[in-house]
């Protein structure tokens, strides 16, 4: 019954997204309920996705994600032109669009913009290795040369965190930058820090033509105003989506569904929303061992984690594939050594190869995200099993993410992660990210992997890439899982995402 | 008298001087890094050393201590990582929610104990004594963000009296504010009169006893006004003391519920700055607050010198 209605919950806001309902009126006011207040407004600056969430409808960038995530033109007036070496991209720019400052964009603040995105960004700084030069090749125009073909390049343009924004070329040489000129369909009206941040509709705005799609197509600006509210505690977000505080609640715990679904708001179910990852440390101590991070792989049993971590089957799937079904890169190359229930009897064997001598597997995590820590408390009982002994670092969400960028302290750091539309950008490609994982064979498939532009070839590449993971155990992904969130029943027009966005939402009688 | 005055003052400059400096160390000595937080978990190492550089993180300790002691010094608390505002300005803007909420707390606590006190007192090993003791102990035991939350969910999810959470949202009028203390200060209310109801009848048991109320008795006087002009005068004392006290821990106490109903006041920006080690306001609001439990003791330290002429220092 419980899954009927998560089915029907889905569905429902699914229709409205497509914009099957009607009378789509201009006017209205949403408060937002998120998980805090964001460290900053810059998209540039951080990865974090509260940034991303709330900025996106103020920043935009030149290309972002359609519906089936394929990347499509936002302040670009159509994909590139790529030559045939594929090292260099021609980029038209949509003429006549306006900053928030009446300003018109040029092909001078779009590469003022991309080289502060080099300079600034975590995801520009890793491009900007493979960028030659980024020129204006007439004011409508931009012209980007590589080293080397690049084909998460177009992705990186397109992704709203670490964002390639384009903001008046004026303000690009702000760091931290201090005025919040984008030209997305709304614009920051007023910020005061732990209370709210109040976006009002940009009237200037140019939307592409026809309809929505994902986060491409049309935003057609239907509500007056969008006030973001910090509510940290995830309690009083449920007690104020129950109460109908908000028009919108996001990151809610998946077991409060219940009590959502006799509230006011209703419950929105994003199936599924990201993956929770066991990150292993190649680089020093116990799992420099392949052997003993195949022994963990095979002592783990996903099931049990995912239950322990989410409590019914409706909210996760014990999925080995690095994309589920529906994504470009879904396969299942590569995934024998996923035990949904744990082979105790295999681990103990590699356990005796890999020569385990006892010491410690250090599991570090956090309670910030109770899920991390079910998730871990199972694994210790499973890894116990087969024959290691564990440590719990158990430390709060800031704590760990200063002690993962040391190989010393630990061995398994636990983490989650959106299903990002590129896969380059997940942590473990890179070599420099905790966990440190350099190989031959990883260069080898990623390599080949980010050298094809064709998007059909590299969905077939992406099977060696995924088969890499599984033979070196860089990392487990546990599953699939889903999530939570709530809606006023007159609020419509807000597609399920991994960054929910309000520019097409709007509020019915 | 001035000089014990003196002497309290230079007490309290020492104790501000120490808070400063075990503060500092301790935020210093806590894992974390703001760097990481504000980057965001993607960032790569060679980012957050760059950023910990800009925000003057990597200098050596001794250092950044000697820069921040001239900056309070000159009443400068610091820069803010994540609010881009000066700390003094930061906790300015959140003064007023706190301050409401620990006077309407303050308020709701005296004016339930002294009053069940004094009564408890008067009516001893009665019914009506035992069930008051057992209330109170009941009600100090009682964590304030579940009161918090069950409150929440009567009277706001329920009723629909009031927000969830919040402070009213932009131009939200004064009334408005006000509005979202009430279930917060009945919290915090609640909780702390068990406290001062508990010290109000020990402190009125001493004293109903002694020689002066007997003797008030003995010459006819009406026995309330027995009870209150003299027992509860010369009870008041050590009752002054808790209430002190309470409104020195309510300003910090304030903190788990000022996370709970999402007010932005000076409990929930520590919560913050903690978890997200922004050092600066970390350490300026901790000062403060600190600042302010030493001169509310400093208060009652001066009122017992008016209230009571055999106190001296």
């Amino acid at each position: 019954m419980k899954r009927m209605h998560l089915v029907l919950a889905t569905a429902i806001a699914l229709l409205s997204a497509n914009g099957l309902a009607l009378a789509q009126e201009k006017g209205g006011v949403i408060d937002v309920a998120t998980v805090g207040e964001p460290p900053t407004l810059d998209p540039m600056a951080s990865t974090a996705d509260l940034v991303g969430i709330i900025t996106q409808n103020i920043f935009e960038t030149l290309y972002t994600f359609d519906a089936n995530w394929n990347t499509t033109p936002l302040l670009a007036a159509a994909l590139p032109d790529i030559s045939s070496d594929g090292m260099t991209y021609t980029i038209p720019l949509r003429q006549g669009i306006k900053f928030h400052d009446g300003e018109t964009m040029t092909s001078a603040d779009v590469v003022a913009s991309l080289e502060r995105w080099e300079k600034v960004a975590t995801r520009g700084k890793q491009t900007a290795e493979v960028i030659s030069g980024i020129e204006a090749k007439d004011d409508n125009t931009v012209v980007i040369t590589l080293k080397k073909p690049y084909a998460p390049l177009l992705p990186l343009l397109s992704l709203n965190n670490a964002a390639a924004i384009i903001i008046p070329a004026k303000n690009a040489g702000q760091d931290p930058l201090t005025d919040f000129i984008g030209t997305g369909p709304y614009k920051l009206e007023e910020r005061v820090a732990d209370q709210y941040i109040r976006l009002t509709r940009f009237d200037d705005y140019q939307s592409l033509p026809g309809e929505p799609n994902g986060y491409g197509g049309a935003r057609k600006q239907y509500l007056d105003e969008i006030r973001f509210v910090p509510v940290p505690d995830p309690n009083t977000r449920v007690e104020g989506a129950v109460a109908g505080q908000f028009a919108y609640a996001d990151s809610l715990p998946v077991e409060s569904y219940s009590k959502i679904e006799g509230g006011k708001d209703k419950p929105v179910v994003l199936k599924p929303f990201g993956w929770p990852v066991f990150v292993m440390n190649t680089k020093e101590g116990l799992n420099s061992n392949l052997k003993i991070r195949q022994a963990i792989q095979a002592a783990l049993a996903p099931n049990d984690m995912l239950l322990a971590a989410f409590g019914s089957e409706d909210f996760f799937a014990a999925n080995a594939d690095y994309y589920p079904e529906g994504y470009i890169w879904h396969t299942d190359a590569g995934t024998e050594p996923y035990k949904p229930d744990g082979d105790t009897e295999a681990a103990k064997k590699l356990l005796a190869d890999a020569g385990y001598d006892g010491s410690p597997l250090r599991i570090l995590t956090s309670r910030q995200y109770e899920f991390h820590y079910k998730m871990a408390q199972v694994a210790q009982a499973y890894l116990e099993a087969a024959g290691f002994k564990v440590e719990m670092i158990v430390v709060d969400w800031a704590t760990l993410t200063q002690q993962r960028t040391d190989p010393a302290k630990w061995d398994i750091y636990i983490t989650h992660s959106p299903f990002l539309p590129e896969p380059s950008l997940t942590g473990i490609m890179n070599d420099s990210s905790p966990g440190w994982w350099v190989s031959d064979a990883k260069h080898k498939a990623l390599d080949a992997f980010n050298a094809e532009s064709d998007p059909q070839k590299r969905a077939k590449l992406f099977e060696d890439v995924q088969k890499v993971i599984y033979a070196e155990v860089p990392a487990i992904k546990i599953g699939d899982f889903n999530a939570l969130a709530a809606q006023a029943p007159n609020l419509e027009g807000v597609t399920p995402a991994p960054w929910p966005y309000f520019w097409n939402a709007y509020l019915t009688k | 008298m001035l000089r014990s005055i003196a002497n309290r003052i230079l007490g309290m400059l020492v104790v501000m001087a120490l808070v400063l400096t075990i503060v500092f160390i301790i935020v210093r000595l806590t894992p974390g890094d703001p760097a990481a937080i504000m980057l965001g978990p993607d960032a790569t190492a060679a980012d957050v050393a760059e950023l910990r550089h800009r925000l003057g993180l990597d200098a050596p300790v001794p250092q950044q201590f000697l820069t921040y002691i001239i900056g309070v010094l000159h009443g400068d608390l610091g820069q803010s990582i994540f609010l881009n505002q000066p700390v003094g300005q930061a906790l300015l803007q959140r003064a007023e929610p706190t301050f409401f909420l620990t006077v309407f707390s303050l308020v709701i606590a005296v004016v339930i104990a002294l009053p069940v006190g004094v009564l408890s007192a008067y009516y001893r090993d009665t019914a009506f004594d035992q069930a008051m003791t057992t209330i109170a102990m009941f009600a100090a035991s009682i964590p304030s963000f579940w009161l918090g939350l069950v409150l929440m969910q009567i009277f706001a999810v329920q009723l629909g009296w009031f927000d969830t959470s919040g402070y009213g949202g932009p131009g939200a009028s004064f009334a408005e504010r006000m509005q979202h203390l009430v279930l917060p200060a009945v919290a915090l209310g609640l909780i702390s009169s068990a406290l001062i109801t508990r010290f109000t009848r020990a402190s009125m048991l001493d004293v109903l006893n002694d020689d002066y109320v007997r003797t008030a008795r003995s010459k006819g006087m009406d026995e309330w006004r027995v009870v209150v002009r003299h027992a509860l005068k010369n009870a008041l004392i050590p009752i002054l003391t808790v209430i002190g006290l309470t409104a020195a821990l309510l300003i910090s106490g304030a903190i788990v519920t000022e996370t709970v109903f999402g007010l932005p006041g000076v409990g929930s920006l520590i919560v913050s700055a903690v978890l997200r080690r922004d050092y600066p306001v970390i350490q300026g609001a901790l000062l403060v607050v600190a600042g302010l439990y030493v001169l509310v003791n400093f208060i009652i330290d001066m009122a017992y010198l008016a209230i009571d002429p055999r106190v001296r220092y």
